[in-house]
């Protein structure tokens, strides 16, 4: 019996030594082995230029043997053509990139990005620090395709000083949104002094969560078809435009609307508007008047969608490219650093150990307007992903809004949106 | 004897004509090699590439035949596409006309010789050196519908407050705007170095036999400056046709598509829809449309521009 015992404690402890051995011998395949200079390409406009100097400096004297140079490239938008046009040549990727979370899935399957998960496991990265939406929204096909970085959801910043003054209650579901536009605008012989709110048109991603919350399939499950052309999704859309043609809310729409929409809001010329996360900072900054957030109003369900970038590796780098980029991304998305990036722009912290500890109530004090989004970090889920997501967003942006600020059969242009849509998605 | 010094010169005649053949082709070969792999090159796997399904990020993709055609011609691209291509040429006639009317007028007024009128010229001329980005972003201020400068003009007026470039009925003007004050003067430019080439024997002969400013104009300005008004012609229907810059900054080819040129649409199905494949055909078709309208001025302006020799 002692004997049997004994090799069983034996045979175990073979086997975890052996474990052990293999991830070691695992993690050493990911050192960096040799002085390496490696580009970081980001969307941190100048304004955060100080900030990105700091963490980089920060990195690199505790990796003296990487040198980091962090490029601005733009836009999403920009960063996404440069990243296309190096991925095509093969040549000139950077080591570490960011992305906008939409295109993660057209990456993850064209194969841009290193996946990840052999990098997590042998180094023991604690990835399950993040919430499961984060990881789903950087992943593709069950694998670890980026790192959660920058992270946003869609919220309603209203003027919180003329709210306490007018008394004005902030809609929980769609159902008290027609109180809410007919309480927070003023309209006089058909001309508007103040938008109750401003839809953002000019993104679907600012709007989907209302159809999204009405139980619309935006992408059905056969990832073929969409539900935008049913009832469901006409009714909100009609809902939509009865506020705009009310005139109690306006349809922002063009190149410059968000410049538009933000100006208006700081003007008082709306008591809220509809936008992300990420520029919290700019408004409290820019706004005489106390800035709130409220989580947008739901119905059957009251999500909200994970927005801003995640970062990622090129999978066409040399290996020993690819070990400093995982040495970068580790560290820019690390405890610390994450909590940094929180309080010095209007980006979410990501991770659990910060959200759900006395970190996050410290960082609540700092912003109490995010107790809004703390208080539903469960309901932020990961975006559709589908690679002719892009595709479909541009179909359903131009069709609503030509039926919203034209005018029309709203029911007609959803009907042809989905047609559309149907067609890139199969194809 | 005789014959055969005649067949030894012929040969050192050939081989001279040979020698000066290889050194010609010498000459030419870095130019004709920058063509080949920048010009030429890129257009054939263009025309191949239209053959495949590839994204431009995938490593691996077949060929699909005729499908990419097929739906530009015959699936959903097709009414795109035909929106794309009005859009496309009326906002080349537009800039056609600014460019020869507007030069041409400015050209003869601004024709004087004084430091006045030289400070004119630089003024409207100066804007062809401003970047179209810097400059679009300036206008999109101006013609913001609710903050911008030309809509309170307007409101001093009593005016409706339009939104330019919200509107598809307005915004296609609107860059236009933008691409008149640029191009004008450029085309002021070009015609008044060939006005200054004229001449002033014409002039004075013409009115030695009573012809008025206006016939002076009609009779001999307007026919010699025609090799002047081909090349503007040329020169500006091709650029115009490859609009990109004023509409991706001012409008993304919206509102609705109204100011989805060509070449905007190109890169949107490219960069944007991750559609190389679906983009390299209708920059092909485009590029054969292009090709055959060059040739065609090309062969009408010989018959009908006049050359002063």
């Amino acid at each position: 019996m002692r004997m049997k015992s004994g090799i069983r404690f034996a045979v175990s402890a073979l086997l975890i030594g052996a474990a052990v051995c293999a991830n070691a011998q695992d993690a050493k395949k990911y050192e960096v082995t040799a002085p390496i200079k490696i580009e970081w390409w980001h969307a941190l406009e100048a304004q955060y230029a100080p900030l990105v100097e700091k963490v980089v400096a920060d990195f690199e004297r505790k990796n003296p043997m990487i040198d980091v140079e962090a490029i601005y490239q733009g836009s999403y938008k920009d960063l996404n053509e440069k990243l296309i046009a190096a991925q095509a040549a093969g040549t000139t990727l950077p080591a570490v990139t960011v992305a906008n979370t939409p295109y993660i899935a057209e990456y993850g399957a064209s194969g841009v990005c290193e996946v990840l998960d052999p990098y997590i496991k042998a180094t023991r990265f604690d990835i399950g620090d993040f919430g499961a939406g984060l990881r789903t929204a950087s992943s593709y096909d069950g694998k670890q395709v980026s790192l959660p970085f920058l992270i946003s959801t869609q919220i309603m910043f209203y003027n919180k000083d003329m709210a306490d003054a007018e008394k004005i209650k902030l809609p929980e579901t769609w159902a008290e949104m027609d109180a809410f536009m007919k309480k927070a605008s003023k309209v006089s012989d058909g001309a508007t002094q103040r938008y109750a709110t401003v839809f953002p048109g000019w993104d679907q991603w600012y709007y989907e969560t209302f159809f999204l919350n009405n139980g619309v399939k935006i992408v059905n499950k056969d990832g073929e078809t969409t539900d935008l052309g049913d009832a469901k999704a006409v009714a909100v859309a009609q809902k939509l435009k009865q506020w705009c043609d009310d005139k109690a809310a306006y349809w922002a729409y063009g190149k410059d609307a968000s410049g538009v929409m933000r100006q208006n809001f700081m003007d008082g010329k709306a008591f809220s508007v509809i936008h992300t996360t990420s520029l919290y900072n700019m408004y409290a900054t820019n706004c005489k008047f106390k800035v709130g957030m409220h989580y947008l109003p739901g119905n059957t369900s009251r999500d909200s969608e994970i927005g801003g970038c995640v970062l990622l590796i090129p999978r066409k780098n040399s290996q020993a490219v690819k070990n400093a980029g995982w040495q970068l991304i580790s560290y820019l998305t690390g405890k610390d650093v994450n909590m940094l990036w929180a309080r010095e722009t209007g980006y979410m912290p990501t991770r659990n150990s910060v959200t759900k500890t006395a970190e996050g109530k410290a960082f609540l004090a700092e912003k109490p307007a995010f107790k809004a989004v703390f208080d539903n970090l469960d309901h932020i889920n990961p975006r559709i992903q589908h690679p002719a997501y892009t595709a479909l967003s541009k179909v359903w942006m131009q069709e609503l809004a030509k039926v919203i600020i034209e005018g029309g059969d709203v029911k007609a242009a959803m009907k042809k949106a989905a047609t559309l849509i149907d067609e890139a998605l199969q194809d | 004897m005789k014959a055969n010094g005649n067949a030894i010169t012929g040969r050192r005649g050939a081989s001279h004509r040979k020698r000066e053949k290889a050194k010609d082709f010498l000459c030419v070969a870095p130019a004709l090699a920058f063509f080949a792999v920048f010009v030429y090159y890129p257009l054939v796997d263009l025309f191949r590439i239209g053959f495949t399904n590839w994204n431009l990020i995938r490593d691996d993709y077949k060929y699909v035949g005729l499908k990419n055609y097929k739906w530009l011609f015959k699936g959903s691209g097709f009414d795109t596409w035909l929106a794309s291509l009005k859009v496309t040429f009326s906002y080349t006639f537009w800039e056609i006309v600014i460019t020869l009317a507007g030069g041409m007028l400015l050209a003869a007024l601004f024709n004087r010789e004084s430091k006045a009128f030289s400070a004119m010229r630089s003024i409207v001329f100066m804007p062809k050196y401003i970047a179209i980005s810097t400059s679009a972003i300036v206008f999109m201020w101006i013609l913001n519908d609710q903050y911008g400068f030309l809509n309170f003009v307007m409101g001093i007026f009593g005016k409706e407050p339009v939104a330019w470039l919200n509107s598809e009925r307005t915004a296609l003007t609107s860059v236009l705007i933008l691409t008149g004050w640029r191009v004008v003067g450029y085309g002021m430019m070009i015609y008044l170095s060939a006005m200054k080439g004229i001449s002033k024997d014409y002039y004075e002969a013409a009115e030695l036999d009573g012809a008025n400013a206006f016939l002076r104009f009609r009779h001999i300005t307007l026919p010699l400056l025609s090799p002047t008004t081909l090349f503007l012609f040329v020169t500006t229907f091709i650029a115009s046709m490859k609009v990109f810059q004023s509409i991706d900054v001012m409008t993304s080819g919206g509102p609705y598509e109204s100011t989805n040129v060509m070449v905007y649409w190109i890169y949107d199905l490219a960069f944007v829809q991750f559609r190389v494949d679906r983009a390299a055909v209708v920059a092909s078709v485009f590029f054969v449309i292009l090709l055959a309208f060059t040739a065609a001025t090309m062969k009408i302006s010989n018959k009908s521009v006049h050359y002063e020799s």
